[in-house]
């Protein structure tokens, strides 16, 4: 076991983790945080995406021990003061949602897409969400919703 | 007060689907809960003469070990129970036969998931492996092994078609189209993997959480395996990470629930991608051996037609896909003469089952082909020809029943040709003006077809259009008992403040308890605020049935409307609160006569036309859908951004099964298990082209005139791209996935390789 220290959406945490703990079960299991969902096991489908350190990652390709001493978000953590974050709010009014599982890696990926380049293109939304998979929606809506949050942004 | 149907309404799920705090099975933890884990068989066909489950049971952490031996009545199915909940010695006589490799041997129950991973490596089998079966056709030899004791061909199930006669048909027609197609596998691959709990109640009844989509069902499934009355299983379900026809058969369910049961504890499961993908059944394959002929004139006089379908190890819902296949393959036409032999094949493969259209997309891809293939042969438009022959209201059905009234499958082909660029000239007539098989080269007409590179400016690049027309039954078939049950209260004094609506139709993505809310306000006239949905577990009321079929905004908007109408006359004759359970029958329908296949087979219909503009790489074979127009008849739409999201979902599923989804087994083991080898569509897959087009002609039987529409964008995509593919290139591709080395290969074959 290995102790780490990390702060997540604000809040800080102690834990002992084995080494071989994968960043998204310490979020998920350690933390109770569920919002953040294991789909594939292989690192294709993204729906594990936080930010950590202002930068999205698959939480399944790091290791909880990576984490000591990161600053982390999920999606439980975007909305502020009880707001959406813009990004959330675009995939309610764009409907970018079905079966909704993907859609915490979803918003989680495309709101550091956004920010990352507020001018951001429609080709060059299809392809950052090139690591996120969706089964329900044919993606047409998750574009809209990201373009939607881009021109909110800027 | 705007009228909630019709309108945009937001899912009522959103705002917790956004923030994160939607829970799925996997996402709900019980207090003092075991870990279970699910011992697959591992070997597709095999005798179990002995399974030890000591040193399983001794490992550290472990509560319990189960066996074939401990299920009550092991055995179950949606349809017939012929596969055993557990298969192993010590239990019934036909239950130590392994038929799959994801066949269940046992549970192994733990404190925590690492203990129970480890115990089940200490299980040990005794097997006797048997021959594996993988080719249906195989299976039919006569010297073939038995999957089932009792079926000693393998045919798990037949259908036949006879109308008119067909030789004399064939003697009249000017052409005749003969071929072979064969359809694949398809995964689901829903997001949410497998996952559930279960428990002994307080009122000592078991629940089970899980993520299915017929509740009612998974309860009779689990209570007749554990020998119990139904009333002691409560079954309820979370939020649903999708699930396309992959989740209307067990999976969990009846094992979760033996865990509580036996142990006592709460149990938790969730499976990794590779159970999933390995573990639940998939789109059945199927072969069809097709003859045609047709007239000068354009008119189909005959259609024969073998089909044969891969059901696997047991029968999940294969009788019933193939009986949706048995008129799918011959597509929505009035044809006068008609033979199909259709034969469910049992093998060692993965089990076929329920999977978004049903039988449609492979029967329409088999005759969409055939249309297209007679068009070319006739010189005809395929438009032209289409319309010549599609059903029209007064038409028979193959099954010489009159085809149910709204008839639509000529307005939505119509909509699709015209945004295809087809126009219908003075006499009537359709045509479009032939698309140039154009071949794009940068770099000039001496690029050599077996040229390498991928160097984007010597890229050849071959464009071309294609059309296709479905129709998909709505609501189950065949004189099953269609119903869904409803519920309306009613609470206030002088006015109504606030009404209770039951409806336990699952909401498996597609939106299902946002339409039941936005019917709900339309019956009652009330502001969708003021109602409160009662949809999670099968206490509130009764079968609502399935989410599947395309039948449950139609079911259960029947159901709603009859319980909101009785609570207003309760409300009326000042009943406080005013309270109301209906359920809604539909018209009956009936099952094939075993000769002639004469039968009124469903309660309607949805339609759907698909236009297709593809691009074809000469020098890859790789296929890119440039644009796909998917017009659907949807009678009403009462949400129509949720209408859109099934259409473009649809879309994607089906260029996905059509391009690039490659589920591959070899002798009866799944070589494709993970999404890293199993491709479904990413973002940059699918077109940014797909226009969905909504058409609203009422159907007469449909409660606001809606007809169900969740499948039919899935069915006519695959025999669309196709033809798109000959009109490019000239070839016809009969064989699906249509994955880059299919098409390069015939592109070399036909280059004169």
């Amino acid at each position: 076991m290995q102790s780490i220290t990390l702060t997540v959406n604000g809040k800080s945490y102690t834990r002992d983790v084995e080494p071989r703990m994968l960043l998204v079960d310490f979020i998920r299991n350690a933390l109770g945080l569920t919002g953040t969902n294991i789909a594939c096991d292989t690192s294709q489908c993204g729906a594990c995406t936080i930010h950590m350190d202002g930068m999205a990652v698959k939480s399944c390709t790091v290791l909880a021990v990576q984490a000591d001493g990161a600053d982390i978000t999920t999606i439980e953590g975007l909305a502020t003061n009880g707001h959406l974050h813009p990004m959330q709010q675009a995939f309610w009014d764009q409907h970018g949602l079905q079966c909704g599982y993907c859609t915490p890696g979803m918003i989680m990926a495309a709101a550091k897409l956004v920010e990352n380049n507020p001018g951001i293109t429609e080709a060059e939304i299809r392809h950052g969400l090139e690591g996120n998979l969706c089964r329900c929606t044919g993606y047409q809506n998750i574009v809209k919703a990201v373009a939607q949050a881009a021109a909110a942004g800027s | 007060m705007m009228r909630a149907v019709g309108s945009t309404l937001s899912r009522v799920d959103v705002v917790d689907k956004v923030a994160g705090v939607a829970q799925y099975p996997g996402d709900i933890d019980l207090p003092g809960q075991l870990w279970m884990k699910v011992v697959f068989a591992g070997i597709p066909h095999a005798q179990i003469n002995a399974l030890n489950v000591d040193r399983a049971r001794a490992a550290p952490g472990v509560v319990a070990v189960l066996t074939a031996a401990d299920v009550p009545v092991n055995e179950y199915g949606l349809i017939i129970p012929d596969q055993p909940v557990l298969c192993g010695p010590g239990s019934t006589p036909t239950a130590a036969h392994v038929r799959w490799e994801a066949d269940q041997i046992a549970l192994v129950v733990a404190a925590t998931k690492a203990q129970a991973e480890a115990a089940a490596q200490l299980i040990e089998v005794d097997y006797t492996p048997l021959p594996v079966i993988t080719d249906p056709l195989a299976a039919l030899a006569p010297d073939a092994p038995r999957i089932h004791a009792n079926l000693p061909d393998n045919v798990l199930y037949s259908y036949r078609i006879r109308r008119g006669h067909m030789e004399s048909a064939f003697a009249q027609a000017d052409v005749i189209v003969e071929s072979e197609y064969r359809t694949h596998a398809q995964e689901h691959a829903y997001l949410q993997p497998e996952a559930g709990l279960a428990f002994v109640r307080d009122d000592g009844r078991i629940e089970v959480i899980i993520a299915g989509q017929w509740m009612h069902e998974d309860r009779q499934q689990i209570a007749h395996a554990l020998g119990l009355p139904e009333e002691q299983i409560v079954v309820r379900y979370p939020a649903i990470g999708g699930a396309f026809g992959g989740r209307e058969d067990m999976s969990l369910q009846i094992v979760l629930a033996l865990a509580a049961w036996k142990t006592g504890r709460p149990i938790k499961t969730i499976w990794s991608r590779e159970e999933s993908i390995v573990g639940h059944h998939k789109r059945h394959p199927f072969i069809f051996k097709a003859k045609w002929g047709a007239t000068k004139a354009g008119k189909v006089v005959a259609a024969q037609m073998d089909v044969i379908s891969d059901a696997g190890g047991y029968m999940y819902t294969s009788n019933k896909v193939l009986g949706n296949a048995l008129v799918a393959c011959l597509g929505p036409y009035d044809i006068p003469n008609v033979h199909v032999d259709a034969r469910t094949v049992l093998t060692n493969n993965c089990p076929g089952g329920a999977f978004r259209g049903f039988g449609g997309p492979q029967g329409h891809f088999a005759a969409e082909m055939q249309m297209t293939k007679l068009a070319a042969a006739l010189g005809m438009d395929p438009v032209e020809l289409r319309l010549q022959n599609v059903l029209r209201d007064g038409a028979l059905l193959p099954t010489q029943s009159v085809v149910p009234p709204g008839c639509t499958a000529a307005e939505t082909l119509e909509e699709a040709a015209r945004r295809g660029g087809w126009m219908q000239s003075a006499d009537g007539r359709w045509q479009r003006a032939a698309h140039a098989p154009s071949i794009q080269s940068a770099a000039g007409p001496q690029a050599s077809a077996r040229q390498t590179s991928l160097d984007a400016s010597r890229r050849r690049i071959a464009t071309g259009v294609g059309i296709a027309v479905c129709y998909k039954n709505v609501g189950f078939s065949l004189g099953f008992p269609e119903h869904c049950y409803a519920k309306v209260e009613l609470y206030g004094e002088a006015e109504i403040e606030k009404a209770v609506v039951s409806c336990l139709g699952a909401d498996v993505g597609q939106g299902a308890h946002t339409a039941f809310l936005q019917i709900a306000a339309d019956a009652l006239n009330l502001p969708p605020e003021r109602i409160e949905l009662q949809v999670e577990h099968t206490d509130i009321t009764g079968s609502s049935g399935s989410a599947s079929a395309s039948r449950l905004t139609f079911m259960a908007g029947h159901a709603i409307q009859g319980a909101a109408a009785g609570a207003l006359q309760e409300w009326q004759h000042e009943e406080r609160p005013a309270r109301c359970e209906f359920v809604f029958h539909p018209r009956p329908t009936t099952m094939y006569d075993p000769e002639t296949g004469v039968a009124d087979p469903s309660v309607t219909y949805g339609y759907c036309a698909q236009y297709a503009e593809v691009a074809v790489d000469l020098d890859t074979g790789h296929v890119e859908v440039t644009r796909l127009v998917s017009v659907n008849d949807v009678g009403k739409a009462i949400n129509p951004q949720l209408v859109e999201g099934q259409i473009e979902g649809a879309a994607a599923q089906a260029i996905g099964w059509t391009l690039l989804e490659n589920f591959i087994q070899k002798d009866g083991r799944t070589l494709t298990p993970h999404l890293s080898n199993y491709l479904i569509p990413g973002v940059l897959d699918i077109a940014d082209v797909i226009e969905p087009v909504i058409l609203e002609i009422p159907d007469p039987q449909g409660p606001l005139g809606l007809r169900g529409m969740a499948e039919m964008p899935m069915i006519p995509t695959a025999p669309a791209i196709a033809a798109a593919i000959h009109n490019a290139t000239g070839i016809w591709i009969d064989q699906l996935p249509i994955v880059p080395e299919r098409m390069w290969t015939a592109l070399q074959a036909q280059n004169g390789a």
